[in-house]
């Protein structure tokens, strides 16, 4: 393998792991945006999305490394469990709001701060117990149904797996910036997060644009738990914590409250990871990671992109 | 997997350990029998659960079997099952551990122990039960380090054994699969990864040393972060040095992900090997095929459970558990025997049954097991060093999570 092969190799494994890291950095970075809420729930979340999308793969019979599906019913089966896990989790991550942080937020006027983040701790641990005690403790063979396609680039090897994180990634990501930016809904989450008590006095309904955010950035994470279950082929109670981190990182690298920032971020963690294993050590990753983080606080404190978090003077 | 019926179990082990001091285990109790209580300490939640259950019921066996036919007369063994895996470690976790350990050593009816399982929780339990007297024979902990004198001040401080083995360690372990590499599969090059875990640590420098010995050239050293999920980076990185060869050293938590994902980057022809932290039921049910073919592991045991002569103890374990014991299993029983051997030995000789007394008798004892006599040299390492090696070849006449029949015997490794 030459040079150029092994850095492309590690650069699309870099952009695979960033495209997962951006997807889950988004649901941290909306409920920040419009609550000022580290939501350390949605770690988990994002594990459960997992279970809950191979549920879905097996109930339609796929289990294993086995392909038994192709062509159309492939495809449905994965959309099933892709609209499926979504959905769950958003409703997971609707829960949670409603019965932990909203009458938090109606007794304190807030949930941000420190209250409620440990609220979402709480309920963090207690969703990864109720998967541990439930089902078990061993790394879950995940169903795959995808057939194995490799495409040459620059001698390097690119799965189909791949290409569909990046699809989804990318198509998820543009979908969640045009509805905050464009819909009517995500212009009175907009307005929440610039100033609740006057987004309310202009009629705006509060309650509705934070309950979209956590569903929708729960959503997210059921869909990245989804393609973490198809291109690892495992999904286990354990994989919400390295990646959740990873991901809270890259949502605060690029700027916490800023959805492109997210992206960003996510991307860069990705590459760091498999260009920094490849050059210095796999067993650095962490500190590199976190050694940049720090670094590129301090010289910015507001992430790469600065946050779009309230301005509130 | 923890299926249902062995979940039951589980839940029953622990009832049973819960009401130790009400009812005991099993049969009625004859009046006026004194209790010896047998400690057992191993991983029964997380990524090693399944290995760690199987382990448990053999240790169990052996003490039923003991109570039944009134092996101790006068005395009946009372088994107290602990669990040293936490959810935040997703495996065994030395720091519960050694809580565990202090539990064993605060009560004074623990008299002996079986386990741990793993070297990491060996590690930690060894120093505090070392300064109880409390003798513990592990049936799967490899790592030399806690029974080699050069760390007996760490391990060992009170200075007489208590830490036995019925399995060799990875002294010999990993140098036996280096070996492997060297003299039967021809390997000229290998990479070598490890779980950060004091076992995989441990038998990857063992291994490291012997392949160097023999002419291997080793390409690089790396650890996994076994709450990681993505290998890819690392595995990549060993594909483009077209190592001859791959050996981990770890268990399963890691190692799971990393049979997974080495399928599809590293060459299927590849020789890839672990120690016994690969010889687990995880690798068919989390693996499973066609990613886990062709991986090579070894044992720090003779290879048993094939044997016709044990034949009729894996008859009475399936019969009894409903599931297959492996060959840590075997060496769990085993290390019942030996100390129901050694107590049944002190009331013998007169002597009065007490944690000291039950130590020397181990110590001395030479006690017919599965895998034949069993014998301590004076730090407490098993006498035999047989390492068996073992490689997942799809069987397609059993079900394809049967250990007994996915993983093929290949012979023990040679010795240098």
């Amino acid at each position: 393998m030459s040079e150029t092969t092994l850095v492309t190799q590690q650069v699309i494994n870099g952009l695979s792991l960033g495209g997962m890291y951006a997807l889950l950095a988004l649901g941290f970075t909306l409920v920040y945006g419009i609550i000022e809420l580290i939501n350390f729930a949605h770690f988990n979340v994002f594990m459960i999305g997992s279970f809950i999308g191979m549920w879905v793969l097996q109930a339609f019979g796929l289990s294993g490394q086995s392909v038994l599906l192709t062509g159309l019913p492939l495809i449905g089966a994965l959309l099933a469990a892709l609209v499926v896990s979504m959905f769950a989790s958003g409703v997971l991550g609707v829960a949670i709001e409603k019965y932990t942080l909203r009458p938090l937020r109606s007794s304190t006027g807030s949930a941000g701060g420190t209250i409620g983040m440990i609220t979402t701790i709480g309920v963090s641990y207690i969703l990864f117990n109720v998967i541990l005690l439930g089902f078990g403790a061993d790394t879950k063979n995940f169903p795959n149904p995808l057939p194995t396609i490799h495409f040459d680039v620059e001698g390097a090897n690119l799965d189909l797996r791949v290409i569909l994180i990046w699809v989804v990634s990318i198509v998820l990501m543009v979908a969640l910036w045009l509805f905050v930016q464009k819909s009517r809904l995500g212009k009175a989450m907009r307005a929440v997060a610039q100033d609740a008590e006057a987004a309310r006095m202009m009629g705006v309904d509060v309650d509705r644009a934070v309950v979209m955010a956590f569903f929708w950035g729960s959503a997210l994470a059921g869909a990245a738990g989804l393609i973490f279950g198809l291109y690892y082929n495992f999904t286990s109670f354990l994989i919400g914590y390295t990646a959740g981190l990873r991901a809270f990182t890259a949502a605060v690298l690029g700027g916490i409250g800023n959805i492109p920032g997210a992206m960003l971020g996510g991307l860069i963690i990705g590459l760091i990871e498999s260009l920094g294993g490849q050059f210095i050590a796999v067993k650095w990753t962490d500190v590199i990671i976190f050694a940049i983080l720090v670094f590129v606080l301090v010289l910015k404190p507001t992430g790469l992109l600065g946050t779009m978090a309230p301005s509130k003077s | 997997m923890l299926t249902r019926r062995n979940a039951g179990k589980l839940v029953a082990g622990a009832a049973a350990s819960t009401t130790l001091l009400g009812v005991g285990f099993g049969s009625a109790r004859a009046a006026g029998e004194k209790e010896i209580k047998i400690g057992i300490n191993l991983p029964l939640t997380g990524a090693d659960a399944e290995g760690a259950n199987r382990i448990k019921y053999g240790a169990l066996l052996a003490i039923q079997q003991a109570n039944d036919s009134n092996a101790i007369p006068g005395y009946r063994l009372v088994p107290w099952v602990l669990n040293d895996a936490t959810s935040t470690a997703g495996q065994y976790d030395p720091a519960q551990a050694a809580t565990n350990a202090r539990k064993l050593v605060a009560d004074s009816a623990v008299l002996a122990a079986i386990g741990p399982e793993m070297s990491g929780s060996g590690k930690a339990m060894a120093p505090i039960l070392s300064e109880a007297g409390l003798a513990t024979i592990t049936p799967a902990s490899t790592n030399p380090d806690i029974t080699n004198p050069k760390f007996a001040s760490e391990f060992d401080p009170s200075g007489k054994a208590i830490y036995f083995r019925t399995v060799t360690t990875d002294a010999f372990q990993g140098p036996a699969m280096a070996n492997f590499y060297a003299d039967v599969l021809k390997v000229g090059s290998v990479y070598v990864l490890d779980d950060s875990g004091a076992y995989g640590v441990g038998i990857a420098d063992t291994f490291t040393a012997r392949a160097k010995e023999k002419g291997i050239k080793v390409l690089g050293r790396d650890r996994l972060d076994p709450l990681q999920a993505d290998y890819t980076v690392g595995l990549t990185k060993i594909k483009a040095l077209n190592a001859d060869g791959l050996y981990y050293g770890g268990v399963m938590g890691a190692g799971a992900k990393l049979v997974k994902q080495s399928y599809g980057i590293l060459p299927q022809k590849m020789p890839k090997a672990g120690g016994d932290g690969l010889l687990a039921p995880e690798m068919l049910t989390s693996v499973g095929f066609p990613a886990a073919e062709g991986w090579y592991c070894t044992i720090a045991s003779p290879h048993l459970t094939e044997d016709p002569k044990v034949q009729p103890f894996v008859k009475l374990y399936e019969s009894t558990w409903h599931t297959q014991p492996d060959d840590y299993a075997i060496t769990s029983y085993d290390a019942g025997l030996v100390i129901i051997n050694a107590i049944g030995n002190l009331i013998k000789a007169g002597k009065p049954v007490t944690r000291a007394n039950v130590r020397d008798a181990i110590q001395a004892s030479h006690t017919n097991t599965l895998q034949g006599e069993v014998a301590f040299d004076q730090y407490g390492d098993v006498v035999n060093r047989t390492v068996s090696v073992f490689q997942v070849v799809k069987n397609p006449n059993y079900p394809l999570t049967d250990i007994i029949h996915q993983f093929k015997y290949i012979g023990s490794a040679p010795t240098s």
